[in-house]
């Protein structure tokens, strides 16, 4: 547990003695801004149907995925592959910590950094509540929908990390299996029904953050969004593992 | 306290370590020596854990490595070849966190940073950011790092290249010392710092082993490399024979003024017969030295077939070209 400590603290040291931890939270936050800013006018017109301003916010829009699809990968990238390349993963390796160790550290560390970029959001939900009245149970849930997307999204860049040598190939590589990940859910619109249908139902994440977002915590996509980590993150231990084979 | 047993490493296409058997017992400081691709490393990574063999079995301080990983891991402090260390971090910090993920207890840790720090030189370093650090200073933080759980046992990969003369100096002082208290393997490509360091020597070649010895039995095993000189008032023909005729000799090469050199098999040591020879015949004797031969030659001579194939590859660029 003190070993599991240890390497959480220098991952998350690592985070913010690096510019780029600065880059993701500024063009986050800028982007994040703007979004709620438009939504606000949006909903501020009167032709508007009158709706819950968190529902745009929290997946209902492209924005929020656009966001999540790139801004991941790029959280995720510097894990292993950079130990890797550096050589710092055979101290890493040598020393007596397991591989699901690191990798569970590693992963602990890149989702905290992720919740960590959504904490400033929070201001705009005490702004909403101060000139309107906002709904506490589908903010909460919208928020927890939010994090359990970060841990399926943030276990699958730890496991490409943990694949190559290179960051930005890390990135690229998360980037593409995230958009798979991602797009499954949406080929169900192209699929005219059956078990298929169904299925890729289950997987459709933007349908998952829609029920959040309603308050709605629905338990099969929160089975669905761990075990996707569980089974990504059993990867990456894999992966390490095998490394040192060849 | 160390034990392998035919380690074995097959990558995709080569035999990097072929059937590699040896023991160290406790306290023992190991050189452990071999020309480029070797097999050194590869050894050492597969001791260490962080390469898995191919075959063969490892156990470090009564624990498997196959059964026990970090077991073993806990048991041995390890400093790669070109040790990487967190640019970002200082000093103090990493070694902080290495005594953590290599199991100091917390409450130990500040005394045993003391130690190390103090033991490995680093101490007026500690509040620096290891990205300054001079090569010398990265190469020691990261032995005081392999230090800093007290292991029984230390692998030392080249520990020091990229040293300047002064600092070479220091850490093989400081590693003579560190092997009063624990079992080593040193591996190096500095001759003269396995004499200075070693009480035992490994020479590795091709994957496989081709020596293992004191410094002193593999110098006496090599045949024809320990050489006599004498110089005789005698006449030519009658020394040269008489000289050819001495048990030991295999050789004996005259430079025309009463010189001979005379090539000695198996370290034997024929001055005392020459000695006596020249008494019998009456010949004066006016020079009489055995060189034995350096470690150095012993390591060329073992692994010649390794600098051959390397003194033939520009010849063929040149072809090529």
């Amino acid at each position: 547990m003190g070993k599991t400590v240890a390497l959480l603290k220098r991952e998350l040291m690592a985070y913010f003695s690096s510019p780029l931890a600065y880059v993701i939270l500024t063009a986050f936050l800028f982007i994040n801004g703007y979004v709620f800013a438009l939504i606000v006018g949006y909903l501020n017109d009167p032709r508007t149907p009158p709706m819950a301003a968190f529902k745009l916010l929290f997946g209902g829009t492209i924005f929020f995925w656009l966001m999540l699809l790139f801004v991941l990968p790029v959280i995720t990238m510097r894990l292993i592959a950079e130990e890797r390349r550096s050589g710092t993963l055979e101290v890493l390796l040598t020393s007596p910590v397991s591989e699901t160790q690191v990798v569970i550290s590693k992963f602990l560390a890149a989702l905290a950094f992720y919740l960590f970029l959504w904490l400033p959001t929070v201001i705009y939900v005490l702004l909403l509540a101060r000139y309107s009245k906002v709904e506490v149970g589908p903010v909460v849930a919208g928020y927890l929908g939010i994090a359990l997307l970060g841990v399926l999204f943030l276990a699958i860049g730890t496991l490409t990390s943990a694949l190559v040598k290179n960051q930005i190939v890390a990135a690229v590589f998360a980037f593409a299996l995230l958009l798979v990940v991602f797009s499954l859910g949406l080929v169900e619109n192209l699929v005219s029904g059956g078990v298929l249908k169904e299925a890729l139902g289950y997987m459709n994440l933007w349908e998952h953050m829609d029920d959040f977002s309603k308050g709605i915590v629905d338990t099969r996509h929160v089975v669905y969004l761990i075990s996707g980590a569980g089974f990504f993150l059993f990867l990456a231990t894999r992966a390490l593992e095998a490394s040192k084979g060849r | 306290m160390i034990e392998v047993e035919g380690l074995t490493k097959r990558f995709v296409d080569k035999e990097a370590v072929a059937n590699v058997s040896f023991f160290v017992p406790e306290g023992e400081v190991l050189g452990f020596l071999g020309p480029n691709g070797a097999g050194k490393t590869t050894t050492m990574r597969m001791i260490t854990g962080f390469l898995t063999p191919s075959g063969g079995a490892v156990r470090v301080a009564g624990r498997d490595l196959a059964r026990d990983p970090l077991g073993v891991r806990a048991a041995i402090g390890y400093l790669p070849e070109n040790i990487a260390l967190y640019p970002e971090m200082r000093v103090e910090e990493y070694l902080r966190f290495r005594a953590a993920i290599e199991g100091v207890p917390s409450r130990d840790a500040a005394a045993r940073l003391d130690e190390v720090a103090e033991r490995c030189m680093v101490a007026d370093v500690r509040r620096q950011l290891i990205g300054t650090l001079s090569k010398g200073y990265r190469q020691r933080v990261g032995l005081a790092g392999a230090l800093i759980h007290k292991p029984p046992v230390l692998i030392l990969d080249e520990p020091t290249v990229g040293l300047d003369p002064r600092q070479i100096v220091k850490v093989r002082e400081l590693i003579a010392e560190l092997g009063r208290d624990h079992t080593v393997i040193l591996s190096t490509h500095i001759l003269p710092e396995v004499e200075q360091v070693c009480r035992r020597v490994l020479i590795i070649d091709n994957g496989k082993i081709v020596a293992d010895g004191t410094p002193d039995s593999l110098r006496a095993g090599l045949a024809g490399a320990a050489e006599l000189t004498v110089q005789l008032e005698a006449p030519e023909g009658d020394a040269r024979a008489a000289l050819a005729a001495l048990a030991g000799a295999v050789g004996v090469k005259s430079d025309g003024n009463g010189r001979f050199r005379v090539a000695v098999e198996g370290g034997a040591d024929l001055r005392r017969h020459v000695f006596a020879l020249a008494v019998e015949k009456k010949w004066v004797l006016l020079e009489l030295t055995q060189t034995m031969p350096s470690l150095e030659d012993v390591f060329l001579r073992l692994t010649t077939r390794d600098t051959a194939v390397e003194a033939a590859e520009p010849a063929e660029e040149v072809a090529n070209g």
